[in-house]
């Protein structure tokens, strides 16, 4: 006589038996593919994070626009005697001139300048702190090359006004930087002084006889400088 | 029950060996009429193994039951183990000497040529793995000395090929070797079975995949599979009766026939 029920019961266990090691397989592959993944991807992680850690702030820079200090670093170690004395060359360079252009005043920070400000303290607030700290320690250690690139870096965001302090600042520590030259008068320029702005390179030719100069006085007097 | 549509096919799957339900598949039909043509021969004796439920026993009867209207054979389905019954038996029925007194080997011989039959006689000895090492020895003699050509069957076990090798070498002058069935020969097989019983509805209900599964747990063994099919179609009996609701009629369903090779013992659950 068939028992149904204990046959059913039966078959049951045999298919859940049957099907066991597949499942099991399949659970443990899943697992083990996991566990791949898992591993692989700290493992990514780890090399990233290490390769980062050098170049995190590489990154950082890259989007605050600090990269360019280690070069200025290089540049400050081999200008550093160049840099002793301050001031002096300048006015001594301007003394000669015939006609004197005028002395360059620092620009008191304009309205719109406040307003770029504004702007940029809400994309780059890290930078900005950043530059500021750079900034503070320019005026502790006078340092063209840091001057330089406090320039640069303001002239290559906008903030025109900024990048010619600096650069006026940079001249006056060391009139030799051609490229702190070509960014006060290209600052110049852009704060819409631009007959100031060919003095200054007129006066620079002169004295350094720069192609980089030559050829941005050439762009300002066509028209063509953007 | 009675009138299920399930009780006739299951019926028919009873592990009973009857000639009248032999079916003719190719291959042991091949077999079959090399059987029936070895006998012919004037050869002392021939061996029929294989496996258990391949169908020896099957084709020992079906042999049995077409040479005897024609011939002198004798069947003997069940072993007679005892050496001395063994002897007496044999005179009795083949030579219709009978005796209460024990035969010896000598006074068999003698019985057999006084007997003078113009046609040698046949003995069928099934299941010939029961006998003896010293039975088995007088059988030799006995087909040595030409009175009787005996058709064993031997289950093909090592131990069992063994004995054939031993006493049987140098005497079997054919030897036959039944092989199980494969899924095609098992589907013919079952198909066969059931249209001869008009069961068409259910040979029907037989798709490959059942065919595959059935030929797959019992091995192409016909006996296995007679027992199979006969709980499956008890299964559908209780299922037609109890919920029929459950019963598809276009194909047979793989659980049952799961479930019945755990009632055979062919599952371990």
């Amino acid at each position: 006589m068939l028992n149904i029920q204990n046959l059913e019961r039966r078959w049951l266990k045999y298919k859940i038996k049957f099907y066991a090691p597949y499942i099991l397989g399949v659970i443990a592959l899943l697992t083990l593919l996991i566990v791949v993944t898992y591993s692989k991807k700290s493992d990514t992680d780890k090399i990233q994070a290490l390769l980062a850690s050098p170049s995190t702030s590489t990154h950082q820079t890259a989007s605050t626009v600090l990269e360019p200090s280690m070069d200025f670093v290089r540049s400050f170690q081999t200008t550093l005697p160049i840099n002793e004395p301050p001031k002096a060359p300048l006015q001594k360079n301007a003394q000669p001139v015939r006609e004197p252009l005028p002395i360059p005043k620092l620009v008191a920070t304009p309205p719109p300048d406040s307003s770029d400000e504004k702007s940029f303290s809400l994309n780059r607030t890290e930078s900005k702190l950043d530059i500021g700290t750079l900034e503070r320690r320019f005026k502790e250690t006078s340092n063209a090359n840091l001057g330089l690139f406090i320039a640069r870096y303001h002239y290559d965001h906008g903030n025109y006004s900024e990048a010619y302090n600096f650069a006026l600042k940079t001249n006056s520590i060391s009139n030799k930087i051609e490229e702190s030259w070509i960014i006060f008068a290209k600052s110049l320029v852009k704060l819409g002084r631009e007959e100031q702005a060919k003095k200054t390179l007129q006066f620079y030719i002169t004295d350094s006889n720069s192609e980089a100069a030559r050829a941005l006085l050439d762009t300002i007097e066509r028209g063509t400088f953007k | 029950m009675e009138h299920s549509l399930f009780s006739k096919p299951r019926d028919l799957f009873l592990d009973v060996v009857n000639p009248k339900d032999y079916v003719q598949i190719d291959s042991i039909s091949h077999i079959y009429q090399s059987l029936k043509s070895s006998v012919q021969k004037p050869l002392k004796m021939i061996l029929l193994f294989g496996r258990p439920g391949t169908g020896k026993s099957m084709l020992l009867h079906k042999l049995h039951h077409d040479l005897s209207k024609h011939q002198k054979v004798f069947m003997f389905d069940i072993p007679i183990v005892d050496e001395d019954d063994f002897l007496r038996v044999l005179a009795e029925r083949i030579f219709a000497y009978s005796s209460h007194e024990m035969i010896t080997l000598t006074r068999f011989l003698e019985i057999a040529k006084a007997a003078a039959y113009s046609d040698t006689p046949i003995v069928l000895l099934d299941e010939a793995q029961l006998y003896s090492s010293s039975l088995m020895e007088k059988i030799r003699l006995i087909s040595d000395a030409r009175v009787i050509k005996f058709v064993i069957t031997l289950h093909k076990t090592d131990k069992e090929e063994i004995i054939a090798k031993e006493h049987f070498q140098t005497r079997i002058w054919e030897s036959i070797e039944l092989q199980n069935a494969t899924a095609e020969e098992l589907k013919i097989y079952i198909q066969k079975k059931l249209l001869k019983a008009n069961c068409f509805d259910v040979a029907n209900m037989f798709n490959d995949k059942n065919i595959k599964l059935v030929a797959s747990l019992t091995k192409g063994n016909f006996r296995e599979t007679n027992k199979l099919l006969f709980s499956l179609f008890s299964l559908y009996c209780w299922y037609e009766e109890n919920n029929p609701a459950l019963i598809q009629y276009n194909a047979l369903k793989s659980k049952w026939i799961e479930m019945a090779a755990i009632h055979t013992g062919l599952i371990h659950a």
